[in-house]
């Protein structure tokens, strides 16, 4: 059976491998082969295994913010080009997870809990005079989906051919993705809308497990085992999804646990990225207006580490997040650290149920 | 005014730029909290350097190239405006007014006590 995987690298903007940038070389890698999603996002504040705080509140530490490229294609273009992105990174984080294509002829979504939806489009494409990720955070918000965060991204592929933004275009193509959380029952009944938009929209689908849903415990991350049956390591990633409008301590609930991770060294690194629209708990989909007190977007913050430091994090996380947040899990089962103290996993996929 | 000093304002200029980006990173990466402490330390410590060269007397050349071009560019005014709005469009309004006044009222002691400093000298 071939099936889809998602390979996602974190790593600062400005790392160079030659005479060209990572991030630069990596969507130069995947227009070579073609990969048929791929998408560059920029990161607000974050830091890595290092410890080293990158942030866009000091002017200083924002000249070289963390970024997120993620791709997608089948098995064997992705598994092709995974130690090529290796061998381009020299320092940051790789993972590589199995994802659900949906809509195609013999995808479905999956039968029972929870999923993450994520919808690939093109940033600047409207469905009338609505802008289309408004269009799909409205579905989804009437599918009755816990949270959706529309992300724009700078870079990526669209079917293959190279979609990057520029000052002076109307970067029509460029992609945006649209993360969205909710149950594979609510994925099925807003996949058919979703797939029959004139912005033809990808739309792929992840098992997970939300922990925390409006501040209120759910369920802890669960307890996955630190290797699989053949040894290979098993990781596991945490998803909070929180508002730039809400806080902790007078301080933004995304900065407060960017803060905290990093205090208390419980993870290797953490990566905050600011959508442009999107939705969770009460609210109706939403952005920033032109006049406001204070920014009103959601954020996403994602830590990826071992079973053991994840439940360590999650102890934080659960503190900062008493009352906002949506908190999602999921198991990783291949990673590779590299540049850290010492490089770490692998690129091989782990096998869990 | 000559070309001498023309290209010693520019060569001197970035090299106060360059100390501000460097103390700056230096001091916020060290910093765990989220106050912009880095522009505040470059801030405060010009106003203290500027105190001092405007009270020795040095003639006009050497204090053009030291107040102007080095700590003009070492110094940073949009710098400390573009933090607190980052602050304020956050809505952490103590921390954006505490920057405003901590830089005003530590940056006047700071010129103040360069003035002195070099009074004695």
């Amino acid at each position: 059976m071939t099936g889809n995987l998602k390979l996602t690298a974190y790593l600062g903007e400005r790392q160079r491998s030659g005479s060209a940038f990572v991030a630069e070389a990596m969507l130069d890698l995947f227009t070579e082969r073609s990969v048929a999603s791929s998408i560059m996002l920029r990161g607000v504040t974050g830091f890595g295994s290092r410890h080293v705080l990158r942030t866009d509140e000091s002017l200083s530490l924002s000249e070289d913010p963390p970024i997120t490229i993620a791709a997608l294609d089948t098995d064997d273009v992705i598994g092709a080009v995974a130690d090529d992105v290796a061998a381009l990174l020299p320092r940051g984080l790789i993972t590589v997870e199995r994802v659900r294509l949906l809509g195609g002829p013999e995808a479905v979504a999956p039968d029972a809990g929870a999923v993450r939806v994520s919808i690939a489009l093109g940033r600047n494409r409207r469905i009338g005079t609505t802008p289309g990720f408004a269009a799909v955070c409205d579905l989804l918000y009437r599918h009755r989906f816990a949270g959706a965060t529309a992300l724009l991204g700078v870079d990526g592929t669209v079917g293959g051919q190279r979609r990057r933004a520029h000052f002076f275009s109307r970067n029509l193509d460029v992609p945006l993705v649209i993360i969205a959380i909710g149950t594979a029952e609510q994925a099925r009944a807003a996949l058919p809308e979703l797939l029959a938009m004139t912005i033809h929209p990808m739309v792929t689908a992840e098992r997970i497990v939300v922990c925390k849903r409006d501040g209120v415990l759910l369920q802890r991350p669960p307890a996955v085992p630190a290797i699989d049956s053949h040894g290979r390591p098993l990781w596991q990633k945490l998803m909070i999804h929180t508002s730039e409008s809400t806080q902790h301590d007078g301080q933004p609930i995304h900065r407060a646990i960017v803060g905290q991770l990093r205090q208390h060294r419980a993870a290797m690194g953490a990566t905050v990225l600011r959508g442009v629209w999107g939705f969770h708990g009460d609210q109706a989909p939403h952005g920033d207006r032109f006049v406001q007190w204070g920014r009103q977007v959601p954020v996403t913050t994602t830590i990826i580490d071992t079973p053991e430091n994840i439940a360590r994090s999650f102890d934080l996380v659960d503190d900062l997040t008493a009352e906002h947040g949506l908190v999602t899990c999921e198991t990783v089962p291949a990673l590779l650290a590299l540049g850290g103290p010492q490089a770490r996993g692998g690129l091989e996929l782990a096998v869990y149920p | 005014m000559n070309v001498a000093l023309w290209a010693g304002v520019l060569v001197i200029g970035g090299v106060g730029s360059v100390a501000r980006f460097m103390v700056d990173r230096a001091v916020a990466r060290r910093a765990s909290g989220t106050f912009p402490i880095g522009t505040l330390t470059v801030n405060i410590s010009g106003a203290l350097l500027l105190g001092l060269v405007t009270g020795l007397t040095l003639s006009h050349g050497v204090a053009l190239l030291a107040g102007t071009a080095l700590l003009g560019a070492y110094t940073t005014f949009s710098t400390w405006m573009l933090e607190t709005q980052r602050l304020a469009e956050e809505r952490r309004i103590a921390p954006a007014v505490l920057n405003i006044v901590l830089s005003l009222v530590l940056g006047l002691a700071a010129a103040a006590t360069g003035h002195w400093i070099a009074g004695l000298l």
